[in-house]
């Protein structure tokens, strides 16, 4: 790789070009990014729906966040200003929600409409309506597994244009980065806490076509006329019966005679991976609900407040002194704020208005965790920030004029964004566990009902735990066990990557030696 | 000196590029509660030429770090001016100061903590033209390579990182980074101390071929006076925050004026072991800079010190004596006391200081004290028994006091090429250094 330039020709790269911009690079040499980016280009297209929909999702949830903070504020000054803000929010809004609506008619590879796992046994035993005629338990399987299959693939396709970009496209032989990536190549333990958040990303994402069932039809509206479902009853006659009907007859109440247990099927013929709960919800399609709220909210949580931290970290360590020290005072002042008090006390404040409805209450959960994490995350890395704003390449940096912003950039925060990506990722857990509490505890806290959460499901299986139903509690727990071990795992792969007391053993530093 | 051929005295008509006039430059001391400021610069002049280097030296914290960047404006100056082509920079700020930055740059003593390990070679010497948007981005590239093949190093570094490198390799980096922006002024902060010896003689060659290349004029901070009396056209002698001597180097080096210059040379090694040379030392630690001496700065170590007028008449080994048992009551003063040991004072129970009674008996020990100094040193040592060390000290000041303690020095001129000294000795009612050091050695 060292060869790749000849001493002339990198004058002649360097100055006699207009640019030197990744594109003209590779279309020096397209052979390896076209071996790349046509199959990510297919894995993507394959799916287009569900990523536009997902990124349509975030933007709604953004802009609604958004313009509201901003309606609130121009209220106080001029009620005719807020005014517009609404009316563009509702603009937007329904702009988006019309673009989510068309993504959401496109047909995607995995979806429950090209592997249907939901039908009907016909009275000579075969099914109607599944997959190839399959048992619904062998759709909904191979349904799922091709899901998971396609999420890993395509997360590890992505790193791998990350790979073609320093193999072939890349002006250095070697970056700092590169001995990170490879420290976390020789860590299982970290691999694990990242196979951990693709699986609970996919879960997120796809979790609709993943579950046997929708949230719409089993959970939030059981009663609609969509919701109707066939099954073959006992007579040997195949009927029409609402979902909710069918919950009513497959609850799982603690007594053998009334359980849908893990891996079984209601008398409805409807597939439970997880069994249903004591109101007879499919308890999976119930977890995959839960999955994207818990996952969008602790996302915004962290990102809320490292976002903060870092900023702070940055100006404290490098304006220090008085800033410094007033940072300081209001990170002890939020600390010593009770967090769960703080959490009651706003849900009920904002319970019924607009800020409490966004994201079915997740939105201002995830604005309060983010206001009492960041003092711990600002107190991790201040450290680390203050050590490097020492460095004498920052005393160069102000020698020759930089502007103090482009100095905090380039030459404090690279150092510090680890440890912050650290810290955060083992935080995170936290607050997954908290907003779990949240909903375990009900009564107004935590996600609003019917939204499905973990911790209202832990809390309906409370009194079934020693009982053939044991399952309501014992999956959801053990999912967010899972999910903040891995969280965790994956924070201790990023400190032993980054950490420079690992050797890598590579010669790097031996082939450039040579010279003064 | 072989060398001596290959440095160019300046001339007579050489124009003045830096002029720096009763530079001061403290930190702390503000707010009423505060401790007394630590003086690190404290009143400095001095004049550096077009295409001179000045050679900077000291021991270790004296203030000569401080001062190099007080004059590149990245420590604010408490008091006091530096004129830059006749701009004082100390009134700079916002863009006038950042226009300013491009005229002065430095140059880091550790190269591992002056290149930022994230960036490839390319970008930290681009930086300071990214910084300026100093013409078009080739340009900017093109004036990169070109630095890079003016420090020694290929084409083929700029996509490297610091980390591939060796501190040599490194150092010429950081100078490549110094030169990028065409300055006319550089600080050279120990920038071959903390490099193996082979390459310190290449950086230094380098150092220079670029000083004629681009008619740099340099200030050269560094401990390691050989390496200053080789490339140096004047010296500056630095001790706790002032200047002490400042000249020619090559008749600085020989012909050494201040008592504190002497002794900093007398550390060198002779190679020659035919040569007996005179070995001066400095007694006891140089004070801390929040507490400096009211008279001249090394009227508490001097080895040519002037005794006061009343005991004129005192034999060396006593007056050295008297010296050495001010510092030690000095050294008491200076100890925090418990609360414990204040009660104790309190009533009378003191006892942690008894032991000034050996140091007296050692210090004293085989010399014969006449009664009247007898009498004082006694006073003194039971004050400090009483636990009363600053009461002793104020005590002996008012009776050993000489010039030297009383009053700051003056810089006087010694020498026609324009060497000064910040001495008394030097004025005319005093005996000169020189014999002094000469009897005081002699009687040991």
């Amino acid at each position: 790789m060292s060869d790749r330039h000849s001493t002339e020709s990198i004058r002649e790269e360097l100055t006699h070009r207009d640019n030197l911009s990744l594109t003209a690079r590779i279309a020096e040499n397209p052979e390896p990014f076209v071996w790349w980016a046509v199959p990510m280009f297919v894995l993507l297209a394959v799916e287009f729906a569900t990523w536009g929909g997902i990124l349509v999702g975030m933007l709604d949830a953004l802009v609604i966040g958004v313009t509201g903070l901003i309606d609130i504020v121009v209220g106080f000054v001029s009620p005719g200003l807020a005014q517009i803000v609404t009316d563009f929010q509702a603009g937007v809004v329904g702009m988006l929600r019309s673009v989510g609506g068309t993504l959401g008619e496109l047909p995607t590879l995995f979806s429950r409409e090209v592997i249907p796992n939901q039908g009907h046994q016909t009275p000579n035993g075969a099914w109607q309506g599944t997959f190839l005629g399959l048992q619904p338990a062998v759709a909904w399987a191979l349904r799922f597994s091709l899901i998971m299959a396609y999420a890993l693939f395509t997360a590890y396709w992505a790193f791998r244009g990350w790979l073609v970009y320093r193999d072939h496209y890349r002006e250095s032989d070697w970056t700092p980065t590169d001995d990170i990536v490879n420290n976390l190549r020789g860590h299982r333990w970290g691999q694990f806490g990242i196979i951990v958040l693709v699986v609970f990303l996919t879960m997120a994402t796809f979790g609709s076509a993943l579950a046997p069932s929708t949230v719409s039809q089993n959970i939030q509206s059981p009663y609609s006329d969509e919701s109707q479902i066939q099954y073959l009853t006992e007579e040997g006659t195949v009927e029409t019966v609402f979902a909710g009907d069918a919950n009513f007859d497959s609850k799982s109440k603690g007594a053998v005679d009334t359980n849908v247990g893990v891996m079984t099927y209601d008398d409805y013929g409807r597939f439970h991976p997880f069994g249903t709960l004591p109101n007879g919800r499919d308890l999976f399609t119930f977890m995959m609900g839960g999955a994207r709220i818990t996952m969008i909210v602790s996302g915004m949580a962290i990102t809320g407040a490292a976002v903060v931290a870092m900023t702070l970290s940055m100006l404290s360590a490098y304006y220090s002194g008085s800033l410094d020290l007033g940072i300081l005072t209001v990170a002890d002042g939020v600390v010593s704020v009770p967090q769960l008090l703080l959490l009651i006390m706003m849900s009920a404040v904002f319970a019924n208005t607009w800020l409490g409805a966004v994201l079915d209450g997740g939105f201002l959960l995830a604005l309060i965790f983010a206001f009492t994490t960041w003092p711990f995350l600002w107190r991790a890395v201040r450290g680390p920030a203050l050590q490097v704003a020492q460095e004498d390449w920052v005393r160069a940096a102000e020698s020759y004029g930089q502007r103090p912003r482009n100095i905090m950039q380039k030459h404090m925060l690279p150092y510090v964004l680890g440890y912050l990506l650290v810290y955060a990722s083992m935080s995170v857990g936290g607050i997954i566990i908290s907003l779990s509490a949240l909903s375990f505890l009900g009564n107004g806290l935590g996600i609003s009902p019917p939204t499905p959460a973990w911790g209202r499901a832990i809390s309906a299986g409370q009194s079934y735990v020693s009982s053939p139903s044991w399952h309501i509690s014992l999956i959801p727990g053990l999912m967010i066990v899972l999910l903040v071990t891995g969280m965790n795992a994956l924070g201790d792969g990023i400190r032993d990557a980054i950490d420079p007391e690992v050797e890598t053993g590579d010669g790097e530093e031996a082939a450039a030696g040579g010279g003064a | 000196m072989s060398n001596a051929v290959e440095q160019s005295p300046p001339t007579e008509e050489s124009e003045v590029l830096v002029e720096v006039e009763g530079l001061k430059k403290y930190y702390g001391g503000d707010g009423m509660f505060a401790d007394p400021p630590v003086k690190a610069v404290d009143g400095v002049s001095f004049e550096i030429k077009r295409g001179e280097t000045v050679g900077l030296v000291g021991e270790s914290g004296c203030g000569k770090s401080t001062l190099g960047r007080t004059m590149l404006a990245l420590e604010n100056a408490t008091e006091g001016s530096i004129r830059y082509d006749g701009t004082d920079i100390t009134t700079l700020s916002g863009k006038d100061l950042k226009e300013w930055r491009k005229n002065a740059q430095m140059v880091f003593q550790d190269p591992e903590s002056s290149l930022n390990d994230r960036m490839t070679v390319g970008e930290i010497i681009r930086e300071p033209l990214d910084a300026h948007d100093w013409k078009t981005m080739n340009d900017r590239r093109e004036r990169v390579l070109d630095l890079l093949s003016a420090v020694g190093l290929p084409d083929k570094h700029y996509f490297r990182y610091p980390h591939q490198f060796s501190g040599g390799q490194r150092q010429r980096i950081g100078i490549a980074r110094a030169l990028a922006l065409e300055p006319d002024f550089l600080v050279l902060d120990e920038p071959v101390s903390a490099l193996d010896v082979s390459v310190q003689a290449k950086i230094i060659s380098l150092l220079e071929d670029l000083q004629e290349e681009f008619n740099l004029t340099y200030l050269l901070i560094a401990h390691d006076l050989s390496v200053v009396r080789y490339i140096s056209d004047r010296v500056a002698v630095m001790y706790l925050g002032k200047i002490m001597e400042m000249g020619e180097a090559e008749e600085l080096f020989a012909d050494a004026s201040n008592p504190y210059t002497q002794s900093l040379l007398s550390a060198i090694p002779e190679p020659d072991p035919t040569k007996t040379s005179r070995r001066i030392t400095l007694s006891g630690t140089p004070p801390s800079p929040s507490d400096a001496p009211a008279g001249c700065n090394l009227s508490t170590r001097c080895p040519a010190k002037i005794k006061p007028e009343s005991y004129a008449d005192l034999d060396e080994d006593l007056w050295e004596g008297i010296e050495q048992f001010r510092e030690v009551v000095r050294e008491r003063a200076r100890i925090a006391l418990s609360t414990g040991d204040r009660v104790r004072r309190r009533f009378d129970r003191f006892d942690r200081f008894d032991d000034i009674e050996e140091s007296r008996a050692d210090t004293f020990d085989g010399i014969e004290v006449p009664e009247r100094v007898d009498e004082e040193i006694q006073t003194a040592v039971k004050m400090v028994k009483r636990g009363r060390p600053t009461e002793a000290q104020e005590h002996l000041y008012e009776e050993f006091a000489s010039v030297c303690d009383d009053e700051q020095p003056e810089m006087y001129e010694v020498s026609a090429s324009g060497r000064y000294s910040y001495c008394h000795r030097h004025a005319d009612e005093y005996e000169d250094v020189d014999p002094v050091l000469t009897r005081r050695a002699d009687s040991d």
